[in-house]
């Protein structure tokens, strides 16, 4: 019984903390479903759900594994979820009776809406059982989703997360299929949420693709899979071509279908993509944790700047920095990722040595020196202190420009595939197969004949050259360059992007970046609680999940304890369903 | 094997490093010290005044690093979060303190108001640390180092934000109680008393943290789980335990590190805890991570560095408004002491064997 | 045992190592040496710097005094990777494999330092590239076979962890193998392995020496494969050589047999 009370002691606290951190009463008209699913509905019934759903796990008790049954999933479920509901619904009766403008004193989002919301527009406390209530349904339908046999239960749980998901993209989805003229009302409302018809169309394609991917689902994934193999066997047969082909040409589409806007926002997300590809193999490939990577960034920017003619903003109009050059930009690239992988074995040399936290450390400070000189007087004279540079080069090829939305894609895109290409032969090769031994124990690795000095070395200047290449794509981007962009903040992003994506998996940067830029790049409300969510990710993602989304499988077992990536590893064999198995003759 | 490979190049390379870094602390300084005050030059008043801030900046430094060194100690990560815990303490603080010095309580009796706020600050910073070893560290105990790591870096940017959304993100003025402002004349020297109280309580709380750990029980089984954490179990202690009144400990300090913070600096803000936080963790491994003295030592040190150095060293070339460099010294600091002598001043010297 | 020959210079020589550990002397003043093509066993109780003597050998501890010459020039110095360029091989005590990689790309991170495939050849594949990496492949594949079948066909591509204690151990030796070294240290190589394994495997280390020509250094405790594998045998006790000589010689040694056993009682 304390664990029931404890877990949704633990759901209230989290959502009186959703409360008052704002983000209850911010998305109160984010629907998501018709009308009357909201995100903020979403955020009031999660919390109990989880505790429903953690409080029906099946438990060890007295050295035996003992599943749930019926009854306890559904009761259970619904105490946690009703001692959840409780709590919150108590702090609102309360907060109501003491005054919320009182309380407002000191939680700012603490306003009359958020109490409306809480008790639904009825009087505090009707609506604090009501909430009580519905938490506890939150909280039986968690603990009785243990119930439904796996097979049915991963096609539910894909048809609602695929709803939700596509309820909340609303802003991208319904734009791209009316510019491809798709009929848009029956799926989507106006400037809102999925239609309960749309939503039930939704689901069934998520039941039915789900029930595909239990009968082929190995097999697709491994075609699917970018993970590579260090002995280099996978070879380019008819069939990846082919999908690779219809990857490309959709990739080469996207602009035309989904708009000016959206463009603008995965411009963003393929520099950060190209950031992530090149904190991959520093983090990934090689394991050398490096909280720094600004540096190579706004290396990549300000160089770009510096070599195609920028100009400074400074007190008396616009001036040249102390050392200018006014290249075209393809010519300026190869110097700068050059330069750029140079700083790399400086900035590596005197940490080789050094062992996963304190490097971590010393690359922090690397990084943070970068970001106080870029905006420091002394170096005024060269980057332009606080008021930045200007006039970038727009990397034109003739007279088409690159610096808009549409045509940046384009030119991103060439460099994301380029540093995807470079990536992924690095890894297949003997390069790789280094990295990946001194990563799992460098001092074998060098009693095995690899030099760790000269591949960490190599790491950092490959990582620095393909970040620089991020840094000179944002500089055309933008056109202006001020040090606000290069704050430290962006190594944390560049890592939670790797992090979130998998560690050491090329798809994976593609989708956090996807995730953490893009997301909160077209859902604009998301943008002041960014960071908030960054935080959270990767705490969940590490606590949870540390082999994060796309996994790379080789990866997976050395981040979590359990064996489960291991026999997946070892069933994917063609020949066989079970691990190895030593035989009798051996 | 030719003679070029065998040239053991990081010794030299690290040898030419030192001394070159020696010739420009030297030269620099020399430089900075001809100079008369008011051309490029500090008076004699200044530096005082300079020292000054900087034992007061170090002790609060050495506060807050007390708290990553026995983090360190016992689970050997480094709790980035810490800074935030910090920043929590002094938050909750400001709002007690705020509320009396509006109804003029403040002034009547300072020393209880600050007594109390202090308090406040204390338990929240305790229970936030406690929180953030229960929930995010504690599942991964035997994780390979560089995830707990990735995981404090999370919870710092979580927790700095939630603060943000919870009470907004402009600065609050931290009032200060009549009793502290203005300075004290120490020997014809203009200290300001907040200073001296910061230096004050910090001691103390340096004192009786060495003393709690050398002589009761409890401190003892910190020492033992910090020296293997397996054994100590074995030997009856409660493992857990200890490490959650670690935790709590560091975030006592901290607390009290916050409310001295905003006194000093009259402010609160969400994003405080940040760069006190690095400079903290610097000044632990400039002492030599795991140890009191060490970080104690390493604080005062840093302090006098942050507010010494950049004048002292970087006006003598010339370098306008060195202060704005402040934290790049700092940083620079850090990465010297690891490349150089990673076990800190008061550490061996040598690299820790693998 | 085939007789050894003794080739005009010792392959190695040890002259006067010492390495100590703090208080701790590990090797206090060390001969020892070994000829071309021999087995030499290498003995003694726990704690006589037997592995350590390993570890200065391949440049993972650098002696505090005394000089290791090998083919006649000072090693003393090198770093690990380097001592494996020049020919010497090694397996460790707590096998050390990387437990991620597959059984195959164990075993061609052994043919590292005898390929170049630099960076801009292994971006763009280049023929030559490419036939070193299929020339790596098929090296490692030889060094598996030396095994038999057990680390051959299906399993190339399975990881190491999976692998059986027994099978990690000739993975090990298998990817010390494939460096293509002229001597190969074995440290405690039957450590925890069933008698019969233990049998089959002293036929494995005369084979290294018959089939590949190694020349072999063998740190054991299992006397039955010191006798069954030596030419010579080495005793050590605190970090200092007390007996030298065949398997029978040393066995009878007193000073082997206080080691070991301690003095009888009076």
């Amino acid at each position: 019984m304390g664990r029931l009370v404890r877990a949704g002691l633990a759901a209230g606290a989290v959502t009186i903390f959703l409360a008052l951190v704002g983000l209850i009463e911010r998305f109160k008209d984010l629907e998501l479903v018709g009308s009357q699913i909201t995100l903020s509905l979403l955020f009031l019934v999660l919390p109990p759900f989880v505790a429903g759903y953690v409080v029906g796990r099946p438990r060890v008790e007295r050295g035996e594994r003992r599943e749930v049954t019926r009854n306890e999933a559904l009761t259970w479920g619904a105490i946690a979820g009703a001692v959840s509901g409780a709590l919150v619904g108590a702090a609102t009766v309360f907060a109501d009776a003491f005054g919320i403008d009182r309380i407002r004193a000191v939680f700012i989002q603490a306003t009359s809406g958020l109490i409306e919301i809480l008790t639904f527009g009825l009087t505090p406390v009707v609506g604090a059982l009501v909430l009580v209530a519905l938490s506890a349904v939150a909280g039986a339908l968690g603990g009785g989703l243990h119930l439904l046999p796996a097979r049915i239960r991963r096609p539910v749980v894909s048809a609602v997360t695929a709803v939700l998901l596509l309820g909340f993209l609303q802003r991208i989805v319904p734009v791209a299929l009316a510019e491809l003229n798709l009929a848009d009302e029956w799926l989507y409302f106006h400037a809102g949420g999925l239609t309960w018809f749309g939503a039930a169309v939704v689901a069934a394609a998520a039941v039915g693709i789900s029930i595909l991917r239990d009968r082929q689902g190995s097999q697709i994934r491994a075609r699917l899979s970018f993970g590579g193999n260090g002995s280099g066997r996978e070879g380019m047969d008819l069939g990846r071509l082919i999908a690779l082909a219809v990857i490309v040409a959709l990739l080469l589409a996207i602009p035309q279908l989904l708009g000016t806007v959206i463009s603008d926002v995965l411009g963003s997300v393929m520099v950060f993509i190209l950031l992530g590809l090149g904190l991959n193999i520093v983090v990934g490939y090689a394991g050398l944790l490096d909280l720094g990577y600004v540096a190579f960034f706004a290396f990549g920017a300000y160089t770009t700047g510096i070599l195609t003619g920028g100009n400074l903003n400074s007190f008396q109009g616009i001036t040249k920095p102390v050392v200018s050059a006014d290249l075209n930009f393809y010519l300026a690239i190869p110097v700068v990722v050059v330069l750029a992988a140079l700083v790399g074995v400086l900035i590596g040399a005197p940490v080789l040595r050094l062992r996963g936290d304190y490097l971590a450390l010393v690359t922090l400070g690397l990084g943070e020196m970068v970001t106080v000189l870029v905006a420091s007087p002394w170096l005024t004279p060269l980057v332009g202190g606080p008021s930045g540079m200007r006039d970038v080069s727009d990397a034109a090829i003739g007279n088409i420009s690159f610096r808009d939305p549409k045509s940046f894609y384009y030119l991103a895109l060439a460099f994301v595939l380029l540093a995807l290409f470079v990536s992924r032969r690095l890894y297949g090769s003997r390069i790789g197969r280094a990295w990946t031994a001194m990563r799992e124990d460098e001092q074998t690795a060098d009693a095995m004949g690899i030099s760790t000095t000269s591949y960490k070395l190599l790491a950092f200047a490959m990582g620095g050259a393909i970040g620089s290449l991020g840094g000179a794509l944002f500089a055309v981007k933008i056109g202006s360059l001020t040090p606000a962009s290069f704050e430290v903040l962006v190594s944390i992003q560049v890592l939670g992007i790797v992090i979130l994506g998998g560690l050491g998996s090329l798809p994976g940067v593609v989708v956090g970046a996807l995730v953490l830029v893009g997301l909160p790049g077209v859902l604009r409300e998301f943008e002041e609680y960014r960071l908030l969510a960054y935080g959270a990710a990767l705490v969940a993602v590490m606590v949870l999940r540390p082999q994060g989304l796309v996994p790379n499988v080789r990866r997976s077992r050395e981040l979590q304890e359990e064996e489960v990536a291991q026999d997946a590893w070892a069933a994917g064999s063609p020949d066989e369903e079970a691990p190895a198995v030593e035989t009798a003759a051996t | 094997m030719s003679r070029l490979e065998r040239l053991p190049w990081r010794r030299i390379i690290l040898i030419v490093l030192s001394l070159a870094l020696l010739t420009l602390v030297i030269v620099g300084s020399v430089a900075t010290l001809s100079k008369p005050a008011g051309q490029g030059g500090y008076s004699g008043k200044t530096w005082v005044g300079f020292i000054v801030d900087g034992i007061a900046q170090g002790a609060i430094i050495a506060l807050i690093a007390l708290g990553y060194t026995l983090v360190y100690g016992i689970l050997r990560m480094i709790n980035f979060a810490h800074g935030e815990v910090m920043m929590a303490g002094a938050f909750a603080s400001f709002f007690f303190l705020d509320a009396y010095a509006a109804s003029g309580f403040l002034n009547r009796h300072p020393i209880t108001v600050l007594l109390i706020v202090t308090f406040v600050a204390v338990i929240v910073s305790m229970s936030v640390a406690v929180l953030l070893e229960r929930i995010a560290y504690r599942p991964l105990r035997n994780a390979p180092r560089l995830v707990p790591l990735i995981t404090a870096i999370g919870a710092s940017l979580f927790l700095s934000n939630a603060f943000r959304g919870f009470f907004g993100p402009q600065a609050r003025g931290y009032p200060k109680p009549d009793v502290l402002t203005g300075s004290f004349d120490i020997g014809g020297l203009d200290i300001p008393k907040v200073r001296v109280l910061v230096f004050v309580v910090a001691i103390v709380c340096m004192l009786s943290l060495q003393l709690f750990v050398a002589r009761t029980k409890t401190g003892r089984s910190m020492r033992a789980v910090a020296q293997d954490r397996e054994i100590a179990s074995l030997m009856g202690i409660d493992v857990n335990r200890v490490i959650m009144i670690t935790f709590a400990i560091g975030g006592l300090l901290a607390g009290v590190a916050g409310v001295l913070f905003a006194e000093t600096f009259e402010q609160v803000r969400f994003d405080m805890g940040f760069r006190p936080g690095i400079a903290a963790f610097t000044a632990a491994v400039l002492g030599g991570i795991g140890s009191i003295g060490g970080a104690a030592l390493g604080g005062f040190a840093l302090g006098l560095l942050q507010s010494i150095g950049p004048a002292l060293l970087l006006s003598g070339f010339g370098i306008p408004s060195p202060f704005s460099l402040k934290d790049a010294f700092t940083f620079l600091v850090l990465v010297l002491v690891l490349v150089f002598r990673p076990g800190g001043l008061l550490g061996t010297g040598e690299q820790e064997k693998v | 045992m085939s007789a050894n020959a003794a080739a005009p210079t010792p392959v190695l020589e040890i002259r006067g190592v010492q390495k100590h550990f703090g208080g701790l002397y590990a090797l206090s003043g060390l001969d020892m040496e070994v000829h071309e093509g021999e087995i030499v066993s290498v003995i003694g109780p726990n704690g006589a710097g037997k592995s350590t003597l390993f570890n200065v050998i391949t440049g993972i501890y650098e002696p505090d005094d005394g000089d290791v010459l090998y083919g006649g020039a000072s090693i003393v110095g090198l770093r690990p990777h380097q001592v494996v360029k020049l020919g010497i091989a090694r397996t460790f005590q707590n096998v050390r494999l990387f437990a991620n990689m597959t059984i195959l790309e164990n075993a061609m991170v052994g043919q590292h330092c005898r390929s170049h495939g630099g960076l801009f050849g292994s971006i763009l594949r280049t023929p030559g590239v490419r036939a070193e990496e299929q020339r790596i492949r098929e090296r490692a594949e030889t060094a598996l076979a030396f095994f038999g079948r057990r680390l051959v066909g299906y399993r190339l591509d399975q990881p190491a962890f999976s692998l059986s204690y027994a099978n990690r151990r000739r993975l090990e030796m298998a990817r010390a193998m494939a460096t293509d070294p002229t001597m190969i240290l074995l440290d405690e190589p039957t450590a925890g392995m069933n008698p019969r394994e233990t049998l089959e495997l002293r036929d494995h280390i005369v084979r290294m020496r018959d089939e590949v020509g190694l020349t072999v250094i063998v740190i054991e405790h299992d006397m039955r494969v010191v006798k069954g594998v030596s030419d010579r045998v080495i005793a050590c006790d605190y970090g200092q050589k007390i007996a030298e000589g065949t398997y029978d010689e040393v066995a009878h040694d007193e000073r082997v047999i206080e080691a070991y056993l301690g003095t009888k009682a009076d």
